[in-house]
């Protein structure tokens, strides 16, 4: 409850909550306010937004309803930003906690293979992944899971070296605890708030990958995303700017909104901010 | 701000129409030497060697290095190049091609006789697409000396036939260069050495390829000092270079529709269907007949009959396209069969009435069938095509996943490995069907060779009027035998060309003498200039 009284103090992570409640809300009635296929023609290409009440946003150059795959670019922003998440923060709990909890060599030997992944650029590896694997949804989602993982684990690598030797450790030891058991029940909650707080960035740069990917023509064609959008859009854009500017405005937005929501979560959950 | 896209094309087909001529009117006289052309080339190829693979993406860089025996003068008529008179005897099964003196490669060794003969058997006959089927009943090359070359035909070779064929699949190649090892393998492939105006200089892939003047071209030299092709792939950037001045021509519709509409209004350039003439293209729709429901010629007829094609184009395409009714399209004055043949107009009912007959029915979802279409890469029209089959065919239960490829990919996808249900790309009509045409129908072709029947798909009687057009010399038969050959073939419907267009030009206003062949992009620009 401390925590929820904390977080409704900042106007920002309110307004971040608000806007995520919007997306979130979108992907949900998606399929009720737009019963068609949002990649089905709806009617003449590059109608301008405003110009026609049956497509409030316009179409876009194939044709199709330009506020229809808003919404269900939503649930796919939003389907990326989820599980692609989900995949980095649970590789880099694993290899974080293992890591931070048995230093050594297995600390040494997993650190060298996070720094290998960190040296990458991680959208350059993306693309060599998308290269192998071929553009299908699922294997971007899960490629951009893959190359986000190392900061998450370098931060739970860090919470674990500083909760290791902590009194309620030493004690579940004595107790003869299993590893196991201590990592994963004793430690790990401990250490998880400020991972979920960079899990609020992870998600957003998530969604900004697949818009970049998607910006190249490199993302799945066959879904309705914001970033197939903007793509789509670039051969219009000197005249019809909007078919790339709406899309563009939604991801700015739903990033925001995360960022926002992340911050709030920061502020909220670190004790040492406390009765600022 | 209620600004059409079709309202765009129209004002931009007018202004074309009026660009080109005031230019002409006041153009310079005297040319000028000096200066670099850059030449917007938006699909690598996997090589360069115009002798072993057709394709505007070779001519447009290696139709300066290398030369055919023949190109088209102005008025569309055959004109020599590397041969300089040509006759044939009345059976058609031996024509004589005297050749031109004092021609040197840029190797400096001397061209001969004997180049021309090693390039029709080892490249046209055995490895060129379009050239093995154009070339099926070549027995042999015989040179008396080193200036003559007498093509031996098993059946025969309708003279009009050859030197409509040989500007585009006539290029010759050195052999002493490419005598040892497979030709396909060569390097000199991706460096071509040519007898032609400008010599090969560089080639740094995904970035650009250079070629300087050749001075001791035998018409003399060049007027251009180098020619630059820049390899960009993204259509908006290659136009904002055009207006930057960073790029003088974009070829074969390289823009998006958008921006040469745009670019139309602007007086620093030119864009028109002028100077492509030689190059009509027909729009495809490829089955891949290993794929047991497509093998079902109802189901190919569903699909045709579920896309509605006039909507397509009035509204993406507007006025740089029209409705197709075959292979031969209706520029083709000597041989346009008219347009009562098969067709397969938009109707709905009737394709799901054809799935439900072919037992296609629908699944989960309601989904009958889920094929892949793979679209080449080059054209906007193709995406936007690729993308309209995408939504219609969804509209009778078959889902399609756009499957996307760079050129190299796609060709390899579609060509060689046939890994596709659905491919859609551009079939280029040359002045006679038996150029680059009926290679899409002859059963025969070997694997990997693009733009060529891969499909699967075999008809004997198909087969035969091909072949029976290809060698008959008397005009107004051969007219009468493409005529079947449309009818038989839109009613088997291997594949399905519903639109036909002539691609558009964009080049800067500063050029002179451009666009005044009928396939200008692949000739060799030896009288090319830029002005101040």
């Amino acid at each position: 409850m401390e925590v929820v009284r904390a977080y409704f103090r900042s106007p920002a992570a309110i307004v971040g909550l608000f806007l995520l409640l919007v997306v979130i809300a979108m992907a949900a009635s998606a399929g009720w306010l737009f019963p068609r296929d949002p990649l089905a023609l709806a009617g003449r290409p590059l109608v301008w937004p405003f110009t026609n009440p049956r497509f409030p946003l316009g179409t876009d150059n194939s044709g199709r309803d330009i506020a229809a795959q808003i919404f269900y670019g939503a649930r796919i922003s939003l389907l990326i930003g989820g599980v692609a998440t989900v995949i980095a923060v649970f590789i880099g709990i694993v290899i974080g906690a293992v890591s931070g909890y048995y230093g050594g060599w297995v600390d040494n030997v997993l650190m060298r293979i996070t720094e290998a992944f960190q040296t990458l650029p991680n959208f350059l590896l993306l693309l060599v992944l998308i290269a192998v694997f071929g553009s299908n949804i699922n294997t971007v989602i899960i490629a951009i899971g893959i190359v986000s993982w190392p900061a998450p684990a370098r931060l739970t690598r860090a919470e674990f070296l500083s909760l290791r030797n902590r009194e309620f450790v030493q004690a579940g030891r004595t107790l003869g605890l299993k590893d196991l058991k201590l990592i994963f029940g004793e430690i790990l909650p401990n250490a998880l708030p400020p991972v979920i707080v960079y899990a609020s960035v992870v998600m957003a740069v998530s969604i900004l990958l697949e818009s970049a990917l998607a910006f190249l023509r490199l993302s799945d064609p066959n879904v309705a995303s914001w970033g197939n959008l903007i793509g789509l859009g670039r051969d219009v854009l000197r005249v019809q700017w909007y078919v790339s500017a709406i899309p563009g405005i939604a991801i700015l937005l739903t990033v925001l909104a995360v960022s926002l929501v992340g911050q709030g979560l920061n502020d909220a959950l670190n004790p040492r901010l406390k009765g600022r | 701000m209620n600004f059409t896209r079709r309202a765009a094309l129209m004002t931009s087909a007018a202004i074309a129409a009026n660009v080109v001529d005031p230019f002409r009117a006041f153009a310079q006289t005297t040319p000028r030497k000096g200066g670099v052309f850059v030449v917007h080339y938006g699909a690598e190829q996997r090589q360069l060697n115009p002798s072993i693979q057709a394709s505007t993406g070779v001519y447009i860089v290696s139709g300066k290095i290398q030369e055919p025996l023949v190109d088209l003068d102005a008025a569309g008529n055959p004109v020599g190049v590397l041969a300089e008179s040509w006759e044939s005897t009345p059976d058609g099964k031996t024509i004589t091609f005297k050749l031109r003196r004092n021609v040197t490669w840029h190797d400096g060794k001397p061209f001969t006789s004997a180049d021309v003969q090693f390039t029709a058997m080892e490249m046209w006959k055995k490895v060129l697409n379009y050239g093995t089927t154009l070339q099926l009943f070549l027995t042999a090359v015989d040179t008396p000396d080193a200036h003559t070359a007498i093509f031996r035909y098993e059946r025969p070779m309708p003279l009009n036939l050859l030197l409509r064929a040989l500007p585009d699949l006539g290029y010759i190649t050195a052999k002493h260069l490419y005598e040892t090892g497979d030709v396909r393998q060569n390097p000199l492939n991706l460096a071509p050495v040519g007898t032609g105006p400008f010599k090969f200089v560089q080639y740094e892939r995904g970035q650009h390829i250079i070629a300087d003047r050749h001075d001791g071209y035998w018409k003399g030299p060049a007027n251009l000092d180098r020619i630059v092709w820049r390899v960009i792939t993204d259509r908006s950037a290659a136009a904002a270079q055009m207006e930057a001045g960073q790029l003088h021509y974009s070829p074969f519709s390289g823009l998006t529709i958008s921006d040469m509409a745009r670019l139309a209004k602007d007086r620093r350039f030119i864009v028109s269907t002028k100077g492509n003439e030689g190059n009509a293209r027909t729009n495809t729709l490829e089955f891949n007949f290993r794929r047991r429901e497509l093998a079902d010629i109802k189901v190919r007829q569903a699909i045709a009959h579920a896309i509605n094609v006039p909507f397509f184009i009035e509204n993406f395409l507007g006025d740089f396209a029209k409705l197709g009714t075959g292979p031969i399209p209706s520029v083709s004055t000597d041989f346009y069969p008219g347009a009562n043949t098969p067709q397969y107009p938009y109707d709905k009912a009737k394709a799901i009435r054809l799935l439900d007959e072919a037992g296609v029915r629908p699944g989960a979802g309601g989904t009958r069938l889920t094929l892949r279409l793979l679209p080449a890469p080059w054209g906007e029209d193709i995406s936007l095509w690729a993308t309209f089959i995408q939504q219609s065919l969804g509209e009778v239960g078959i889902r399609v996943e756009v499957v996307r490829n760079d050129g190299g990919g796609f060709l390899k996808s579609v060509y060689a490995d046939h890994a596709f249900d659905l491919a859609t790309g551009w079939h280029q009509y040359r002045n006679d069907p038996a150029v680059s045409t009926t290679v899409w129908y002859r059963s025969g072709q070997p694997a990997g060779a693009p733009w060529t029947n891969q499909w699967g798909w075999k008809d004997d009687v198909i087969d035969k009027v091909i072949d029976d057009a290809a060698t008959e010399v008397d005009p107004v038969k051969r007219k009468a035998l493409y005529a079947e050959f449309v009818t038989k073939a839109n009613a088997a419907l291997p594949l399905w060309m519903p639109i036909e267009q002539i691609f558009v030009t964009t080049i800067t206003a500063r050029a002179r003498n451009h666009s005044n062949t009928p396939r200008w992009g692949s000739s060799s620009w030896h009288d090319l200039w830029l002005a101040e």
